[in-house]
Formats: C-alpha cells, sequence, structure tokens
C-alpha cells in the first residue's frame, strides 16, 4: 500500500533521508521512533507529498506520489493526516473543519457530509461539540476533532504525526484510546509517537530512525525488549528513564 | 485668530480641489488596492519567476519618493511622446506607489497565518486555490485590514503631491489662494482641515473595524 524504494532526501547538502526502503501493507499499523532530528516527520510527510523527495521511487495506493502526472488532490483525499498541533481551522466550527474538504473536494452534499461528520464525532466521543469553536476545546478534543476531520474522507492510510505530544498528560489517553481502536478497525496507519503503551498494543512493526536511516524494525514486544542496534537501545533508555 | 474671510472669499477655489482630492483619492484606492493584491499574490505563488517580479516591484517602487514616481509621469513621459495632465499622472503615481505598501500588507497577513493551515488544507485534497479562499484568506483579512486603512489614510494625505504638478488638488489649489491673498499661514490651516475631514472619518473607520475584527476572536 504504501513502498519507499531507494528514497533519498536532501535539503541543500542535508541528507535527511539516506536510502530508506520500507513497505507498508494494507491494515498494517507502523510506529515510527527516533531522536529528534532523526527525520520521522520528514519520510511521513513524504506519503502525501506535503515534502518532495530528492530521489529514489514512492509509490501510495499503486501511485507514483512524485510523478507529474500524478493527481495529487486525489492521492492526498484517501490520505488523512493528524498534525501534532492539530491545525484545526480557528475560524471554523468543528462541523465545518469536518464538512469542508467532504464537501469541497468530494463533492458530498451538505447534508451527507454533514451526517458523516456527526458519525465521526460520535465516534471520537464528542457528538456535543458540533457547533464549538476550536479555541473553546480542550487540546484532547480538538486532537479528537482533528482525527474525525481526517476520517470523515474515509481514507485508506491515516498518518499521524506526533498527535499526543502537545497534549496535557491527562488528555493523552482519550487520544489514543480512539486511535487504538481505529487500529484495531483495520486502518492503515503510520504513526510517528514515543507513546510505547500504544505500540505495544496496536503497533504490528515499530521503525526506528536515526540521522536520516532507518535502523531497525521488529515487532514492538521484541523491539522494546530487545533492540540490536546500540543506538536503539540508547535511545529507549533515554526514553524510558525521562 | 484665523481669518475666515479667506474661506469664504475662495470657497469655490477651495471646493474644486477638495473634488479633485477625493477624486484622486478614491481612484487612487481603488487602482493601489487591486495592483496591491495582484503583487502580493505575486510574492507569495508558488512560481519563482513570478515571486522575483513582486519583489522587484515591492522593493523598487517603496524604495524611492513619491514626488518623484509623479515626476516620471508628469515630466518623463512626455519625452517618448507621451503626455498626461497632472491630475492623471499623479494619481498613476499615487496608486502605484501605495500599491507596493499594500502588497506587503497583504503578504505579511497572509504569512502571518500559520502554516499548518494550509498543510492541513491542502493534505485533506483541496487545491491550492482552495485552501487560499476558504482557510488562509478569511483567516488573513483580519490582520490585514488595520495596515491597508493606515495606507489608505496615507494615500489621502500622499494625494497632495498633485499640487506639485498642477494636479488641481486642495494643495494647488490652496498654493493659488495663498498667492492671490498674499496670505500663508491661515490659507494652508483650512487646507489641513479639509485633509482632516477626509482623513478622520478613515481614521475611525479603521479603528471600528480593527475592534470588530477582534471581537470576533
Ligand atoms: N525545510 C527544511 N529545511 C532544512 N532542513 C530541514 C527542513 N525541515 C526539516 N529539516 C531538518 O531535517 C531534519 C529532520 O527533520 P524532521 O522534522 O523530519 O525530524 P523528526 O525526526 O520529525 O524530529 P522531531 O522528533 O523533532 O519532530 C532535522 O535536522 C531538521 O532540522
Ligand atoms: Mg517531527
Amino acid at each position: 500500500m504504501i513502498r519507499f524504494d531507494s528514497v533519498n532526501k536532501y535539503y541543500g547538502d542535508f541528507h535527511v533521508l539516506q536510502n530508506i526502503n520500507l513497505e507498508i501493507n494494507k491494515g498494517e499499523v507502523v510506529v515510527v521512533i527516533g531522536p529528534s532530528g532523526s527525520g520521522k516527520s520528514t519520510m511521513l510527510r513524504c506519503i502525501n507529498r506535503l515534502e518532495t523527495i530528492s530521489d529514489g521511487e514512492l509509490i501510495v495506493n499503486g501511485v507514483k506520489v512524485n510523478d507529474k502526472k500524478t493527481n495529487i488532490n486525489e492521492l492526498r483525499r484517501n490520505i488523512g493526516m493528524v498534525f501534532q498541533h492539530f491545525n484545526l481551522y480557528p475560524h471554523k466550527t468543528v462541523l465545518q473543519n469536518i464538512t469542508l474538504a467532504p464537501t469541497m473536494a468530494l463533492n458530498q452534499s451538505k447534508e451527507e457530509a454533514e451526517k458523516t461528520a456527526r458519525y465521526y464525532l460520535e465516534k471520537v466521543g464528542i457528538p456535543d461539540k458540533v457547533n464549538s469553536y476550536p479555541s473553546q476545546l480542550s487540546g484532547g478534543q480538538q486532537q479528537r476533532v482533528a482525527i474525525a476531520r481526517g476520517l470523515a474522507m474515509k481514507p485508506e492510510i491515516m498518518l499521524f504525526d506526533e498527535p499526543t505530544s502537545a497534549l496535557d498528560p491527562e488528555m493523552i489517553g482519550e487520544v489514543l484510546d480512539v486511535m487504538k481502536a481505529l487500529a484495531k478497525e483495520g486502518m492503515t496507519m503510520v504513526v510517528v509517537t514515543h507513546e510505547m503503551g500504544f505500540a505495544k498494543e496496536v503497533a504490528d512493526r515499530i521503525i526506528f530512525m536515526d540521522h536520516g536511516q532507518i535502523l531497525e524494525q521488529g515487532k514492538p514486544a521484541d523491539f522494546y525488549a530487545n533492540p540490536k542496534e546500540e543506538r536503539a537501545r540508547l535511545f529507549l533508555s533515554r526514553v524510558l528513564n525521562h | 485668530m484665523i481669518d475666515f474671510s479667506i474661506l469664504i472669499n475662495n470657497l469655490d477655489t477651495y471646493l474644486e480641489g477638495f473634488k479633485n482630492t477625493i477624486f484622486a483619492s478614491i481612484i487612487g484606492l481603488v487602482g493601489s488596492f487591486i495592483i496591491g493584491v495582484i503583487v502580493a499574490v505575486m510574492r507569495i505563488a508558488p512560481i519563482k519567476p513570478l515571486n522575483w517580479i513582486g519583489t522587484v516591484y515591492v522593493e523598487f517602487i517603496r524604495n524611492i519618493p513619491l514626488l518623484i514616481i509623479a515626476f516620471f509621469f508628469y515630466v518623463g513621459l512626455p519625452a517618448v511622446g507621451v503626455t498626461l495632465s497632472g491630475f492623471v499622472a499623479g494619481t498613476i503615481a499615487l496608486s502605484i506607489y501605495t500599491a507596493s505598501f499594500i502588497a506587503e500588507a497583504i503578504r505579511a497577513g497572509i504569512q502571518s497565518v500559520p502554516k499548518g493551515q494550509m498543510e492541513a488544507a491542502r493534505s485533506s485534497g483541496l487545491t491550492y486555490v482552495q485552501a487560499m479562499r476558504t482557510i488562509i484568506l478569511p483567516q488573513a483579512i483580519k490582520i490585514v485590514i488595520p495596515p491597508i486603512g493606515n495606507q489608505f489614510i496615507n494615500l489621502v494625505k500622499n494625494s497632495s503631491i498633485l499640487g506639485i504638478i498642477a494636479g488641481l488638488d486642495l494643495m494647488y489649489f490652496g498654493d493659488i489662494v495663498s498667492s492671490h491673498t498674499f496670505v500663508t499661514f491661515d490659507v494652508y490651516i483650512f487646507v489641513a482641515l479639509f485633509y482632516l475631514v477626509l482623513t478622520i472619518p478613515l481614521s475611525l473607520g479603521v479603528g471600528y473595524l480593527e475592534k470588530r475584527l477582534a471581537r470576533n476572536h
């Protein structure tokens, strides 16, 4: 469903992604971890072309992401994205946030889009917030709206870039619960997160990145119990003991 | 004491100038806004050559005195066979000059909207134009209105350069009244009052909009 084939990316002279080879199958839940600046966000953002690659090949849903002929808007409609800082539209209500893309990009009727929006708001546990503005919600609620906004496009892939890092500790659980439910329903997910509980419970695979490279990957239980790479071991000990 | 007979005796002259100052201001307002929007879009559109043209326009125009631009149209163009009246030359200069500041205000407003807004909109499959129209511009407008209002106030005041190139505006007729009556101070007091009649309502309007926009968030 997602395939990186010898992908490299440079920012000027800086080699931010180094020979990335990675295949993610339908329904798989992949968690990406690694030190700050290791290229996790960059790799994730290549998948929906928020970042372009310098060379190699990246195929998503059977489409070459960086091909000139690719209709990027069409591809993106099928890939939901959740950001660290939610990025809800502050001038629109919760309902408008969620119905915007379905009505504009998918040409759904207003009624249909609103019905879908209410369904997903129910699902993320805040059906009573339809007419609130983002600024009236807690961080955890905002992030759940952002997830509902992504889901309302009925995408086949969901990308998460540190969805709980900007949240107060007491709100992390409510967001992770929504994500776990999604994972269990078979959504294909790529999640940059350091939440080990989440990874252990629902991830099929952990990917450890450092300095723009994928250094190690494996099943969560194996990886956390017994990382092979020295740098992964070092990183885990720092994350666990902080 | 200010001698009000000067105003009363020359009221027609003053009003003729006042009328032309209003015309020049309105044309300049519309013209500079349209040019400003176009230049701002050129500066931020994801197309490099357009960015360069926009940047050159802004840096070039806003860094030369308005009077020089007016002279270019009034005394420079006749040298190549194009003759414009003082009013037309001055109003064009005013529009072109103010547009560079308006373009900057609009660009700054658009760029002050957090990058994540465009990313969220684009990643949900909206086109660049859709994202601009529904997500970026509505947020930018609140930031942009006060500085644009201030540029409009500057425009009204700057229209006084028409007086130097026989542009038939308030300043020009003020000069005429002054040379007839041999009075300077009082004549220009009344000129200033006419400008205030235009700029104070504008200023209040900007302040009002600023407050209203602050209230919706
Ligand atoms: N637009 C850019 N221009 C130049 N360098 C960049 C740019 N964006 C990111 N980088 C650099 O690329 C590297 C990888 O960044 P990236 O955001 O992918 O890291 P990350 O693993 O997500 O880190 P974090 O955990 O802090 O989010 C960093 O060193 C960063 O400074
Ligand atoms: Mg990151």
